[in-house]
């Protein structure tokens, strides 16, 4: 009886598991499909910088456009396994009234995005370059392997 | 001409005029060029679109509403832009009326604005800008005037269907397509344009401002790039890096 009981929690976890796995892709899918809501953040004073991920055979790119900014202040970190978040100080502050629009009141000083990666990268080991305001990380993957043939 | 959508007259439209048309596409390119006409040029506005078609959405620009799709001229041009990412289900009737529209109002010829999506664009510090024509006489009248030819490949969007509808109107056109980013604007490529527009015609204007204020087109350009990639997608535009077959 007992390992009955724990095999169907077993199963109602995997479902559970696969239930969580089955919103997180759907909202990603949505969330790249619908992008709605405004592309800043008067909180964290930040604009949403436009970004692209692309995934290659043996390496993950990131660019990013980041006009205005200071190259220097670019950080690129790895929020989880699978989330890069790229964060960099503008060279002046914006606010919407440089932007033409009067009826919103806020300030950004920093340009922010984030691209998921759905394979293993090595964040170690990635490069980072700058030119013109775009910038281009890259990550080698993680977990390649080699099949011998004879 | 389509009841579902109309071009509304607001003031005399010009004959014999050359026909710009800069909507949103890769890289915002077209509309950042001829945006930028509009403004150097001082044309005002002549026309605007009214389309069940099109988003229910008014543009506002010193408190004054205007339909997001408007039309500008003066004596010998006419520049079409657009502030909406045009729905990708719409862009057969909306470039259809106004290719008609132009033919109507006897256009010498259409020309479209627009990128060529390029990988490695960031390593590109000058882009280069390719032409191709709706007859080989006038290609041939652009490849003398020193315009790069774009000899084969696909073209996905607002530029198709314009070269298109023109051809089976007898109108002439042009499309102008600088290299450029995908889904990042690229002022820096629509100047190209502008300066390659100018060998090919008699529209010119000083492309220094445009290449100044570069970073802040690129910082204003983000949701209208956002919006309009997601049309590009629908619009299958990935298929301009296909290489075509033609044996």
């Amino acid at each position: 009886m007992v390992s009955e009981k724990r095999k169907k929690r077993s199963n109602l976890d995997i479902l559970d598991e696969y239930l969580e796995e089955l919103k997180t892709l759907t909202d990603k899918i949505m969330g790249s499909s619908f992008p709605e809501g405004p592309s800043w953040n008067t909180e964290t004073c930040c604009l949403h910088a436009l970004s692209n991920v692309f995934i290659t055979p043996r390496e993950v790119i990131v660019t990013a456009d980041l006009p205005n900014i200071e190259p220097e202040t670019v950080k690129v970190e790895m929020v989880d396994e699978n989330l890069i978040e790229i964060t960099a100080k503008m060279k002046k502050k914006v606010r919407f009234a440089d932007l033409g629009i009067y009826h919103r009141q806020g300030q950004f000083s920093f340009l922010r995005c984030q691209g998921r990666v759905d394979v293993a990268v090595d964040a170690e080991k990635m490069k980072i370059s700058c030119e013109e305001g775009i910038l281009e990380v890259r990550f080698p993957r993680k977990n390649r392997h080699e099949l011998k043939s004879e | 001409m389509s009841e579902s959508v109309k071009i509304v007259e607001k003031k005399p439209i010009p004959s014999e005029a050359t026909m710009i048309i800069g909507l949103p596409d890769v890289g915002l390119v077209g509309l950042i060029a001829t945006s930028y006409l509009i403004s150097e040029l001082n044309l005002e506005e002549i026309a605007y679109m009214d389309s069940d078609l099109l988003p229910p959405v008014v543009v506002l620009h010193k408190g004054v509403s205007h339909a997001p799709l408007r039309i500008y001229g003066n004596k010998n041009l006419i520049a079409v832009i657009s502030e909406l990412a045009v729905p990708a289900p719409a862009i057969y009737t909306i470039m259809r009326e106004i290719v008609d529209w132009g033919e109507a109002k006897k256009v010498k010829r259409i020309v479209s604005m627009g990128g060529i999506p390029i990988e490695s664009r960031q390593s590109i510090k000058e882009p280069e800008v390719f032409g191709a024509a709706s007859n080989q006489e006038l290609l041939d009248t652009l490849s003398k005037k020193g315009l790069k030819i774009m000899n084969e490949g696909y073209i996905v969007g607002p530029q198709a269907l314009s070269m298109r509808y023109s051809v089976s109107k007898k109108v002439p056109a042009i499309a102008i397509l600088a290299q450029s980013f995908y889904n990042y604007p690229d002022p820096q490529a629509a100047a190209m344009a502008l300066k390659e527009l100018s060998k090919i015609s008699d529209v010119k204007v000083d492309i220094s401002k445009l290449l100044e204020k570069g970073e802040e087109i690129r910082l204003k350009a983000r949701d209208t790039m956002k919006r309009t990639q997601q049309e590009m997608n629908r619009m299958q535009k990935a298929q301009e890096y296909d290489l075509p077959l033609y044996v």
